[in-house]
């Protein structure tokens, strides 16, 4: 190894000159610069890890239409799913009152566990299947079937027939699995911002397919408990105070129709069921625009008073509807 | 004798190491304010880089590290020589017991395997890219601090904490090696060194060589700090300023400074070639994910990873935290230990709290006062006590194991939990039951319940507890106010 020093370019042995001076300096004083500018510039700045503020981004209030119609609640019964609904529609001023040309439906069934239609812990694919079909003819740009899924969405939605039966019918089928979600403040005492699944948030018409079903917790899962299916995040904690809980979701999601399906009633061991002697068929469809009359309906179908549901009462309080749903219902 | 360069050198080192020591004893003491007391940790420029990558921002005192970036573009690596305290330590070690004049001359020559701590520098900048910043774990001055903080302390205030014994070894370990290197860490894996020795290659002022014939006498070789070769091509990115080659040189006049007229303007490349640096950022990038996976996320609610009060949220925590230990020495009651597994990969070393060993004094601030980083914040002191309703922050919340408190399952009364409960009104309530003993004698108890609404989850119940090695009440991480998301209560209606 050479120590001493040979010239390793003819520049290097030369009086230092103006050029030098800036190859010397202007590294070290950019450098410098940069990093001091640098830090500068980040000094004191919250990081980029800061938590973003809550949502106030509210949802739209609600799906309503606002024409009067010819009945509030309307059930049908005897003559299949299908025909039930048809009859149960036609008797609230027919779906063409609901959806027009154009518009982007989301259908909220009860799809929330891997269990048969015969299990009736999840809503009857033939109420939403002909549903989303009826939509669909009366000019719906699109329709949506979605659901947060308590078990795999996958299997849920296979297992429910309800994944089958919508795409067969014309329908898109969203979950938690396959869809994106959008924060939103849902605006309720207890609820504040949640994750909702995109398809409901971008809905021009809403409508909540509920099954009738008990429940362990609150005595019966019916149209506002069936929400929770909307968002995403620790549901579980949403049940320290459910009759409160449910009510909000019912106001937060207002929907334009609210399909109850009593095909086959799920009368004990909810909301999974499972053992087909705990299923009574009933063969009942009941739709309606009063949400909270729809819930005292179904409720009564399970021999509940409203009083044991008591977020019937809020909901009534929070001027959703009316619980009397005797006086406002029409068998047909 | 004449007073040279390198005798303000050592005074400068001396003064530095002594402010270590001070300072390390100042975080304990309430009078000096915390920013001061760890503004020599804020000083390690790897830090700032680190937090800049990470979290995009320079907190606090951060900026001193950026300074010492900064001048280092014009004077050289004169943190290294001059300033960090373990590599005074190091100099001091082999000084005391390495190598002999002869054998040194030798080992004081640059050689390949010093570029390792390049390819360090490179891992750890492209993982805090990623979002948390491991940069503490070799940064020298958190390293030693943590190695002092939760290594050593524990062995005169009693208390282990697995952390510390890590990086305690690791000290031990660099000060072992310095007996047959000088420097060893410095020169071969030290990623501040590295950062530094980056931004030294433009430095105008360096060690020159001035007009005699050098001779290869190797003499500079014989007390050079950094193996940087003032002999041949001075290799200006590894030169800690030590200074030392200008009094050892007799021949051809060393020194430091700006090139006399006539010399090169050359800098040596840096020993890292591109392929070796491409690879290098590929791999960390492939692993930096991995180690997410293995910790972060869900890990960030692990039971036991209870977090100082004022932690950011476990993201930004990570993105911040320089394991240093400076929360741990500050904590009065010792319960702050360095982390080894409870927060995952990614917070390995971290700040966690180990209430056997200590609980979370109510009205005191002082881990987030000292915090160099900002990882913790300075709360006000009213804010985690709980009096009067609940706290607006809580680090956890504590849960009676039933099977194993005394008057729950053993018949026996015991109410010492409560008792502790610093929280107004108290989160440990009593409930009074009228029972029998095993021979049918009556016995009334009285059994603790936790309001989960007013527990801070400051751990004086667990620490107080007599049921011996594991409590009956303990306290778990759910609840902290820091992650949303880490709750069991649902906000509720009032």
């Amino acid at each position: 190894m050479s120590i001493t020093r040979e010239p390793t370019a003819p520049g290097d042995y030369r009086r230092i000159g103006r050029r030098d001076l800036l190859r010397l300096w202007g590294p070290a004083v950019l450098a410098g610069a940069a990093i001091a500018g640098g830090g500068a510039t980040l000094h004191g700045r919250p990081g980029r890890h800061q938590q973003p503020a809550e949502s106030t981004t509210p949802l739209p209030p609600d799906w309503r239409v606002a024409a009067e119609g010819p009945a509030k609640l309307a059930v049908a019964g005897g003559s299949g799913p299908v025909e039930n609904l048809r009859r149960a529609l036609a008797a609230v001023g027919g779906i063409e009152r609901f959806v027009g040309r154009g518009h982007r439906v989301a259908i909220k069934p009860n799809c929330a566990w891997d269990r048969t239609p015969e299990q009736a812990a999840n809503t009857n694919p033939e109420v939403v299947a002909e549903l989303a079909r009826l939509c669909l003819a009366a000019g719906a740009a699109s329709v949506t079937v979605v659901d947060n899924t308590c078990h795999d969405p996958v299997r849920t939605f296979a297992r429910s027939g309800i994944a089958a039966a919508a795409r067969a019918a014309g329908a898109a089928v969203a979950h938690q699995g396959n869809t994106a979600t959008e924060r939103r403040d849902l605006g309720g005492l207890t609820l504040g911002t949640w994750e909702v699944l995109r398809p409901i948030v971008e809905a021009d018409r809403l409508i909540n397919v509920p099954i009738v079903k008990h429940h362990s917790l609150p005595g019966a899962t019916l149209g506002m408990k069936n929400w929770f299916g909307a968002v995403v995040g620790s549901r579980p904690s949403l049940h320290q105070q459910i009759a409160r809980v449910s009510a909000e979701l019912g106001a937060a999601f207002n929907p334009t129709l609210t399909v109850m399906d009593a095909t086959r009633v799920l009368a004990g061991g909810g909301p999974t069921g499972g053992s087909l002697s705990l299923v009574k068929p009933m063969d009942l469809v009941g739709v309606a625009t009063d949400p909270v009359a729809a819930e005292a309906w179904g409720a009564s179908l399970l021999e509940l008073s409203p009083d044991r549901l008591s977020h019937i009462a809020i909901a009534e309080q929070l001027g959703l509807g009316s619980a009397d749903w005797r006086s406002l219902v029409e068998e047909v | 004798m004449r007073i040279r360069a390198r005798h303000l050198r050592l005074a400068v080192q001396t003064i530095f190491l002594i402010g270590f020591v001070a300072l390390f004893w100042g975080l304990a003491w309430p009078q000096v304010p915390g920013r001061v007391a760890s503004s020599l940790l804020a000083l390690d420029p790897l830090t700032s880089v680190g937090s800049a990558l990470a979290d995009w921002t320079v907190p606090g005192w951060v900026w001193l590290g950026v300074a010492v970036l900064a001048g280092t573009a014009v004077l050289g690596r004169f943190f290294c020589g001059w300033m960090c305290p373990l590599g005074t330590l190091q100099q001091l070690v082999s000084w005391i017991a390495g190598p002999n004049r002869r054998a040194r001359a030798k080992l004081n020559r640059y050689r390949p395997w010093f570029a390792v701590k390049y390819v360090v520098l490179t891992v750890l900048l492209v993982w805090a890219a990623f979002g948390t910043s491991h940069v503490g774990w070799l940064a020298p001055l958190s390293l030693l601090h943590r190695a002092v903080a939760s290594g050593l302390q524990p062995l005169w205030k009693g208390w282990a904490s697995p952390g510390g014994w890590f990086a305690f070894g690791l000290l031990a370990a660099i000060l072992l090696l310095s007996t047959w290197m000088p420097r060893l860490y410095c020169r071969a894996l030290c990623p501040t060194g590295a950062l530094l020795g980056v931004v030294a290659r433009v430095a105008p002022l360096r060690i020159r060589r001035g007009a005699g014939d050098c001779t290869g006498c190797t003499l500079c070789a014989v007390p050079c700090q950094g193996a940087d070769e003032p002999l041949g091509d001075h290799r200006v990115s590894e030169c800690h300023v030590c200074l030392n080659c200008l009094d050892a040189c007799k021949e051809s006049g060393l020194r430091y400074g700006l090139p006399a007229e006539g010399s090169a303007l050359s800098t040596p490349a840096l020993d890292v070639g591109r392929r070796r640096f491409l690879i290098t950022v590929a791999g960390s990038v492939v692993v930096a994910p991995v180690l997410h996976a293995a910790g972060g996320g869900m890990a960030s609610r692990a039971h036991d990873a209870i977090r100082p009060p004022g932690s950011l949220h476990e993201a930004a925590f990570l993105s911040r935290c320089i394991t240093c230990g400076a929360c741990a020495a500050s904590c009065p009651t010792g319960v702050i230990i360095s982390d080894l597994g409870r927060s995952g990969v990614d917070g390995l070393f971290t700040p966690v709290l180990a209430m056997r060993r200590g609980w979370c004094e109510p009205s005191c601030i002082r881990c987030g006062e000292v915090c160099p980083t900002g990882a913790i914040v300075t709360l006000e002191p009213a804010a985690k006590q709980a009096i009067g309703g609940p706290a607006e922050v809580t680090i956890g919340t504590a849960f009676v194991d039933q099977g194993r408190c005394l008057p729950w399952s053993m018949e026996t009364p015991c109410i010492v939990c409560e008792e502790m409960c610093p929280t107004s009104p108290k989160a440990v309530w009593l409930e009074t039951i009228q029972t029998t003993r095993r021979d049918g004698t009556p016995v009334v108890l009285q059994q603790p319940h936790v309001a989960p609404e007013l527990c801070t989850g400051c751990g004086l119940c667990e620490n107080r507890c007599p049921v011996g090695e594991q409590a009956a009440i303990r306290v778990s991480s759910v609840g902290e106010t820091r992650d949303p998301a880490n709750r069991m209560l649902q906000q509720r209606s009032t």
